[in-house]
């Protein structure tokens, strides 16, 4: 375990470690001969009494300051390291972040990143104080009494030395007992925490649906299975956990059971019995102590462990002889995509192979103009927008800005390249203006009025009583969709990239505010290549070219009345939607 | 296990502090726990009056005999097996005794949470909640399982190790005692501000998580600006503030806590005696052999404040953990009716309503509002106008703040929940489906309901077919083998609305994310569930609901007018306003030709010529 700490931290740290670590041995160590002196002390005072026994108490006390210094050094270093430990891994989770691809990134990682940054970076920051310690003085202080044993007894040096490997062995099995239950119960735990959430979560359905607790019986079954495993492990953990006591307490048994029988044939001096019986009481005391570190152990390597599953993950490859692009043309060659396993079962919660999402596409956008990309959900329009602003790389073909693979562009420029406008907007807890001028920190005002403007900004700003100096709340929750959404094309237009992405950007727009959209849309078109992706037609309607994606593939491209002419899925959709909009609700 | 664990806070428990309120159901076996382990602790003192009395024997000065010196070998041992069987059999009987806290808490947690007025549960936060029932009361484990025994085991070992030492020699116990005041004052020290630390601590803590969900969360946007660097600054910072913090607290309090843990450490004390041991018999104040007792139990004395830190923590985070669940558990449920009224008919009316939720701005004004029988209202306004609160009201998921809601003349306050619901039932935007079978889910309102019932549901709802294309068709689990979209889960809770045959429904007509296809299969869904009921329609789309039996337009919490589409448009007020500023008296005619405007009921029923 304290290898892989070792891991986690990297080369950087490990120095100051590994000098806390060897200071920790030697405080143990002198614990050790300290209590192995009071043998030598004890006897003399037996057999030779007080007046002999000055210069081993001048031994004992001189041994015991240095454990006190050392041990001193030990604990005020264990937090000077253990706070370089969190510096350490906060920077390492940090820069791990950048490295990973923006795919990565789903809520369910987020969270679980917040959650590594602070609570188990301070639980392992905490392990050199709290676990390391006891660990390392759980060792070597039984095993300096098992060698000092043999200078006053060596027959009490063997037994104990004999037993070392017992009490090992016991240690090893009863930890891996545990384990093993506390995994079943794991499981257990995490289906009621699943069931409690969707409880809390859905109690409008629920209740008018008729369903209380005892209505809702898988979150009561499921409570119910939670402390059923806990109860088996409590059962059926016991031999675990009594072992390692159980089998200290055996040593000392023997061992007081052969010292008497040696003091009564005489081949043990009754003063040396009773130092030695001391000395045996203090190992077993030190030893007991690793048993009670099982639980602190179990955790500090699951928070090891879970680290390690984001330090260890691929970094995403970076160019090392970034190309120049030239121009702004795009083109997918042959494109298919599938997204990652893991990605996949974290967000369907389903552990089945995932499927191709693009299979084989190709296309083109051209240096200036609007295309539109229309088809049913989860078609995969999404993911084409991702691939072209590299938030992964494709499992087979070619995505190419100005005629360079973007696997080859560096970082900032295809950023520079490429402006998107989430379906879900996202925006950091801080003001409106801000937040726009992420897109371009130096812009200057004319530039963020004519932005505004564009995106109907203006109007946003206008609403709020402190306009740009708005504070949009955590994660933008302050305002209203339509709002957020208006600032994060804003900030798009802001940057002013020749490639600009809106994917499903006036999902959540008024009528109006859709309108002043698509003649911003029409607008930039004229400088710039546009992809939007739509679900309302109408902004469709004056597309240069219209992509129709289904299933993974291209089905249909051409002008919209091509396509409504060509009688395929879009003129399909075309025939729908104007039924929708001609939809009204009545009753009778 | 079967056996339905008693209810933990028993109402003759209430008034007691938070705790011994919680652990009211399960005192009896915390106090059996409790009397285990201090005989344990006891037995585990005896093996060191043992060895000390096999001392004296050794050094009486006639020759030692077996007969004198294995009985007391046989008490070493037995009192050490016997202290620690007692000690784990405490242990058992506490953690069962928590196991059966955890699980009645839960369940008392989540029926109260069952009970609770729906707004109250919203505003509290599924976080919350969850944290409670799961986090909170997990934090009692620690302190019902272990710290409970810890303690025991802390005081009465050393307090009976004391009492034997002093029946030795007064003047060296009392000795034995210096480490473990000096330790005493000397944690005080270190304690001193720790309340306030410790909450910075927790804050700093929370602190590092938001900044490092912000930056993963925003990471897309973050990479696409490229400006990867300066949020990864942001993090850093919070991260090295909340470093810097700890280092400053630590060093402030490095000198007396580090004093106190050495203070108390064995070899230490040891030191102490011992030479107080060798003063003491070469002043011939003490026989040599009187020292073994003190080598043997001094460090048991002061043993208990090294972990006295630790302890009290798990005891602060537990009473913390107990204070939040009893007022949980005390927040007002939603009142019961004294008197229940039953609905004579399906006719809703508001008079005089007026809502806040925080008791000075008022969401909801004075609104008096009719739905007659099987006609559609339909909500119209900006947002923020309060149409899905008027809605929410009707639902029973707030109770009004001044004036009446009432269902066929009854009071909905008077009408008991299970009955209210056989009445109304909702399709809202924000769909929820259960990790249940697709059938138990459409089966929620009628859980009676026969597979055929649910099919026909499906089917009137434009599910069947993608239900039946599903791997294992009805019996597929929702969240587990597969995911529905937006549009099928709406679809799937008209399926479960029609199977529960409300006359009475309150629909949120959202249709801005689904595709053509998926929308024009809701329209056909809402079309069926519509026909023949009373229907309050939250209407974001002015043309959806223009043959609506009548449309009220909210705006600011007031109605601003209501009345026929026809009415309003000639009216020229605000409905008007808005039907020109959508766009929508030029639109509809380009780009709905087929669209019969005037026929009065064109969409009744699905047309399902479409494909």
């Amino acid at each position: 375990m304290i290898r892989h700490l070792f891991h986690v931290l990297g080369r950087e740290a490990s120095g100051p470690l590994k000098r806390l670590l060897a200071l920790m041995v030697g405080a143990a160590v002198l614990q050790g001969v300290a209590f192995a002196l009071l043998v030598p002390l004890l006897r003399t005072l037996f057999s030779r009494g007080p007046g002999h026994a000055w210069p081993w108490l001048v031994a004992f006390a001189g041994c015991s300051l240095g454990y006190a210094v050392v041990q001193a050094l030990c604990l005020s270093q264990g937090f000077t390291v253990g706070s370089r430990i969190s510096r350490v891994l906060h920077r390492r989770l940090a820069d791990k972040a950048l490295d990973l691809p923006v795919g990565w990134f789903t809520g369910t990682r987020a969270a679980e990143l917040g959650r590594l940054a602070s609570q188990n970076v301070i639980q392992v920051m905490n392990m050199p104080a709290h676990l390391l310690r006891p660990m390392i003085s759980s060792v070597f202080t039984p095993v300096t009494l098992v060698l000092a044993a043999f200078l006053f007894d060596w027959r009490v040096g063997v037994v104990l030395l004999l037993c070392a490997p017992v009490l090992l062995g016991v240690h090893v099995w009863s930890t891996r007992m545990v384990r093993r239950l506390d995994r079943g119960r794991d499981t257990a735990i995490d289906e009621s925490a699943d069931r409690v959430l969707e409880f809390a979560q859905n109690q409008p359905v629920l209740r008018a649906f008729g369903r209380t607790v005892d209505g809702h019986a898988d979150l009561e079954n499921a409570l119910r299975a939670e402390s059923d495993a806990d109860r088996t492990l409590i059962v059926r953990g016991v031999p675990g956990l009594v072992s390692f006591a159980f089998a200290a307490r055996m040593v000392f048994a023997l061992a007081l059971a052969l010292q008497v029988a040696w003091a009564l044939d005489g081949t043990l001096a009754a003063p040396t019995l009773i130092a030695l019986v001391v000395l045996t009481g203090r190992l077993v005391d030190s030893v007991s102590a690793s048993a009670d570190l099982g639980a602190g152990l179990r955790i500090a390597r699951n928070n090891l462990e879970r680290l390690d599953a984001v330090l260890e993950e691929t970094p995403f490859p970076q160019p090392t002889d970034p190309k120049v692009p030239t121009g702004t043309a795009v083109e997918f060659d042959q494109v298919s995509f599938t997204y990652p396993k893991t990605v996949a079962s974290s967000t369907n919660g389903a552990a089945v192979a995932p499927p191709a999402v693009l299979d084989g596409i190709s296309l083109r956008l051209p240096e200036r103009g609007l295309t539109a990309l229309v088809g049913p959900s989860g078609a995969g329009k999404t993911t084409v927008a991702r691939l072209l602003a590299r938030f992964w790389d494709t499992t087979a073909g070619t995505v190419r800005i100005g005629g360079v693979d973007v696997r080859d562009i560096a970082p900032e420029r295809l950023a520079a390249t490429v402006a998107i406008v989430f379906q879900d907007v996202y925006l950091f807890d801080d003001t409106i203006e801000e937040n726009v001028r992420i897109g371009a920190p130096d812009a200057s005002a004319e530039r963020i009025r004519r932005a505004a403007e564009l995106s109907g900004m203006d109007r946003v700003v206008a609403e709020l009583p402190d306009g740009w100096a708005t504070r949009v709340g955590e994660r933008g929750t302050a305002l209203s969709g339509g709002q957020r959404q208006r600032i994060s094309i804003a900030r798009a237009l802001l940057k002013d990239a020749p490639i600009l992405v809106l994917d499903e950007a006036t999902a959540a727009l008024d009528p109006e505010n859709e309108a002043i959209l698509e003649s911003a849309i029409a607008e930039l078109a004229v400088e710039k290549s546009l992809l939007v992706i739509a679900h309302r037609l109408r902004t469709v309607l004056a597309a240069d070219q219209i992509l129709v994606l289904e299933g993974g593939r291209i089905s249909e491209q051409g002008t919209h009345s091509e396509l409504v002419d060509a009688g395929g899925t879009y003129s399909d959709f075309w025939r729908e939607r104007t039924r929708a909009e001609g939809w009204r609700l009545a009753a009778r | 296990m079967t056996e339905r664990p008693a209810p933990t806070t028993a109402p003759h428990a209430a008034g007691r502090p938070p705790l011994r309120r919680i652990l009211y159901g399960v005192r009896r076996r915390i106090a059996v726990a409790f009397v285990l382990q201090a005989a344990g602790s006891i037995a585990g003192v005896v093996p060191f009056i043992a060895v000390t009395l096999i001392a004296e024997r050794l050094t009486a000065g006639t020759a030692p005999s077996g007969g004198r010196l294995w009985p007391l070998a046989s008490l070493a041992c037995a009192g050490g097996l016997a202290a620690m069987v007692l000690g784990f059999t405490a242990g058992v009987v506490a953690h069962l005794a928590d196991n059966r806290l955890q699980l009645g808490l839960r369940l008392d947690l989540a029926r109260h949470i069952g009970r609770m007025p729906l707004g109250r549960v919203s505003a509290a936060g599924t976080g919350e909640l969850k944290s409670a029932i799961q986090d909170d009361v997990h934090a009692l484990h620690s302190l019902v399982a272990h710290t409970l025994l810890d303690a025991t085991a802390l005081l009465t070992a050393p307090l009976l190790a004391l009492a034997y030492l002093l029946t030795i020699d007064w003047r060296l116990a009392l000795l034995s005692v210096l480490p473990l005041a000096a330790g005493v004052y000397l944690f005080g020290r270190a304690m001193a501000g720790a309340k306030a630390n410790m909450a910075e601590y927790g804050a700093a803590q929370s602190r590092i998580s938001s900044a490092a969900v912000e930056f993963a969360n925003g990471i897309a946007v973050v990479k696409s600006f490229g400006r990867g660097r300066r949020a990864h600054a942001r993090f850093l910072a919070a991260t090295d503030g909340f470093s810097e913090f700890f280092t400053g607290w630590v060093r402030a309090t490095l000198i007396p806590s580090t004093a106190a843990l050495l203070v108390v450490t064995p070899v230490v004390v040891l030191l102490v005696l011992v030479t107080a041991g060798v003063v003491f018999t070469g002043a011939g104040w003490t026989p040599v052999v009187d020292l073994v007792p003190f080598v043997l139990l001094g460090p048991v004395v002061s043993a208990p404040m090294g972990l006295v830190g630790a302890r009290m923590q798990q005891i602060r985070t537990g009473q913390a953990a107990a204070a939040r669940i009893t007022a949980l558990l005390d927040a007002p449920v939603l009142p019961e009716p004294a008197v229940p009224a039953a609905p004579a008919d399906a006719r809703v009316s508001m008079r005089g309503v007026s809502f806040s939720y925080d008791g000075s701005t008022d969401v909801l004004k004075d609104i008096d509002m009719d739905l007659e029988p099987g006609t559609v209202t339909a909500l119209v306004g900006p947002s923020g106008s309060g149409k899905s609160t008027l809605a929410a009201l009707l639902l029973r998921f707030h109770d009004v703040t001044t004036g009446t809601v009432t269902i066929g003349d009854a009071d909905v306050r008077a009408i008991p929940a299970a009955d209210l619901y056989r009445h109304v039932g909702f399709v809202l935007q924000d769909v929820r489906l259960l990790r249940a079978t697709v059938a138990d889910n459409v089966r929620l309102g009628r859980p009676e309901a026969t597979d055929e019932e649910v099919k026909r549901a499906a089917r009137a709802a434009q599910i069947h077919d993608r239900i039946t294309a599903l791997p294992k068709g009805y019996a597929t689990v929702v969240g587990t083998d597969v995911v529905l979209s937006g549009g099928e889960a709406q679809r799937l809770s008209i399926a479960r609305a029609l199977l529960a045959d409300t006359p009475i429904v309150v629909l949120d007509e959202a249709t801005a994310f689904a595709d053509p296809r998926s929308e024009s299969l809701i329209q056909d869904a809402l079309s069926t569930l519509a026909f023949g009921r009373t229907l309050l329609v939250i209407a974001h789309r002015l043309a959806t609901v223009r043959s609506a039996d009548r449309i009220v337009v909210l705006d600011g919490g007031r109605i601003a007018e209501q009345g026929r589409h026809e009415e309003l448009l000639a009216a020229a007020g605000r409905y008007a306003r808005m039907w020109r500023s959508q766009g929508l008296d030029a639109s509809v005619d380009l780009t709905a030709p087929t669209a019969s405007r005037d026929t009065s009921r064109p969409d009744l029923t699905p047309k399902g010529t479409h494909r």
